[in-house]
């Protein structure tokens, strides 16, 4: 890995303050979002906030499984994202396929098609578990070492060779919108 | 049974219909693949007008895909499950959608997933799927581990037994 500069490093001093997430909701795992931004468990004391839009957002956080027609939307969001940005994978189901791992459409691994930069083990992960990946996430980003973007760059191609082997085509086809 | 599904089978009773009570408000009735359409139709005017579902039964040894068409009725809230079975290297039947417009929705599911053709019905584009190339994926033949393994690569686990014994004995925190 490259040296920082000072100005990279304070950078990423503050970047890791504030850092807004977008979810995609898919799997089961967002069932456990709503505690984790609400009064309960408070996520916004460590300056996370959820975002609606991938333009404005520092992470993409997957929760749970994804199949290949879910797959080419997070490829888009993902792509979308401007630069620096995180990936966290949420639940058993992006490490491993978790139940779904001989299923005829959800992936098996996530870190194949797009760089994850933690993983969060379980099926689901409790409140707490969000919390520790973030503190992590965090710690991750100040030491510069969270460095997915990077490698989603640097390897685009052996990136896109595996979208394209389990996808076909990663272009969305959508018959309400054409 | 309740009253109005008493009636109402009695209305169907000249299809000659074989009726099996499941509980207090669902019936199961089977019916020969032509009376199929004027049983619905019958059981529609006579108050089971909703449209719950239409799903489809792989029975793989005897060669047969069984249609289901689940009727209720928002006046008692009974239950009609209306089934009839055809043949499963040919399988094809007559669309509903001119009875339940909704049909079609779930006409075009039975032909992705169980690869039935519904005359009369002409838009099959897939509904769920993208890109698929494979036979239908809920027919019982169909091997989604094979076809997993082929499409999308699994983790590789390396088993460090020393390490795991460790952890086992509290020496080291996994
Ligand atoms: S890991 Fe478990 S809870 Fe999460 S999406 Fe998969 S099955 Fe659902």
């Amino acid at each position: 890995m490259k040296e920082r500069t000072v100005w990279e490093q304070i950078a990423d001093q503050l970047r890791s303050r504030s850092i807004w997430m977008l979810h995609y909701c898919t799997g089961c795992g967002a069932m456990e979002l709503p505690p984790t931004m609400t009064a309960r468990f408070d996520m916004e004391r460590f300056g996370i906030m959820p975002m609606a839009t991938p333009r404005q957002a520092d992470i993409l956080l997957i929760t749970g499984y994804l199949n290949t027609k879910t797959l080419r939307r997070v490829i888009y969001t993902y792509e979308q994202m401007a630069d620096p940005k995180y990936v966290i994978g949420f639940g058993s189901c992006t490490i491993n396929g978790g139940i779904y791992y001989d299923s005829y459409s959800t992936i098996n691994r996530l870190d194949y098609y797009i760089p994850v930069d933690v993983y969060i083990a379980g099926c689901m992960p409790r409140p707490e578990a969000i919390l520790e990946a973030f503190q992590y996430l965090m710690e991750k980003i100040r030491k510069g070492e969270a460095d997915g973007w990077k490698r989603y760059k640097e390897n685009y191609e052996w990136y896109k060779q595996n979208q394209i082997r389990s996808l076909g085509e990663v272009y969305v086809h959508d018959e309400f919108h054409e | 049974m309740t009253n109005s599904m008493n009636e109402a089978l009695k209305a169907i009773e000249i299809f000659n219909p074989m009726v099996e009570e499941i509980d207090e408000r669902q019936v199961k009735v089977s019916v020969g693949n032509d009376k199929l359409v004027s049983v619905l139709e019958t059981l529609k005017s006579k108050g089971y007008s909703h449209l719950s579902l239409i799903t489809c039964v792989d029975w793989i040894d005897d060669g047969q895909l069984e249609l289901v068409y689940i009727l209720f009725s928002w006046q008692d809230g009974g239950k009609f499950i209306v089934t009839t079975r055809i043949d499963r290297n040919n399988p094809k039947f007559v669309t509903v959608k001119e009875i339940w417009p909704v049909a079609r929705f779930y006409e075009r599911e039975l032909h992705e997933f169980f690869g039935v053709e519904f005359e009369g019905n002409d838009d099959m584009k897939p509904l769920f799927l993208e890109l698929w190339d494979e036979m239908p994926p809920l027919r019982k033949d169909f091997d989604p581990r094979e076809y997993s393994k082929s499409k999308f690569p699994d983790r590789k686990y390396e088993k460090d037994v020393i390490k795991e014994a460790k952890i086992f004995r509290g020496e080291i925190d996994g």
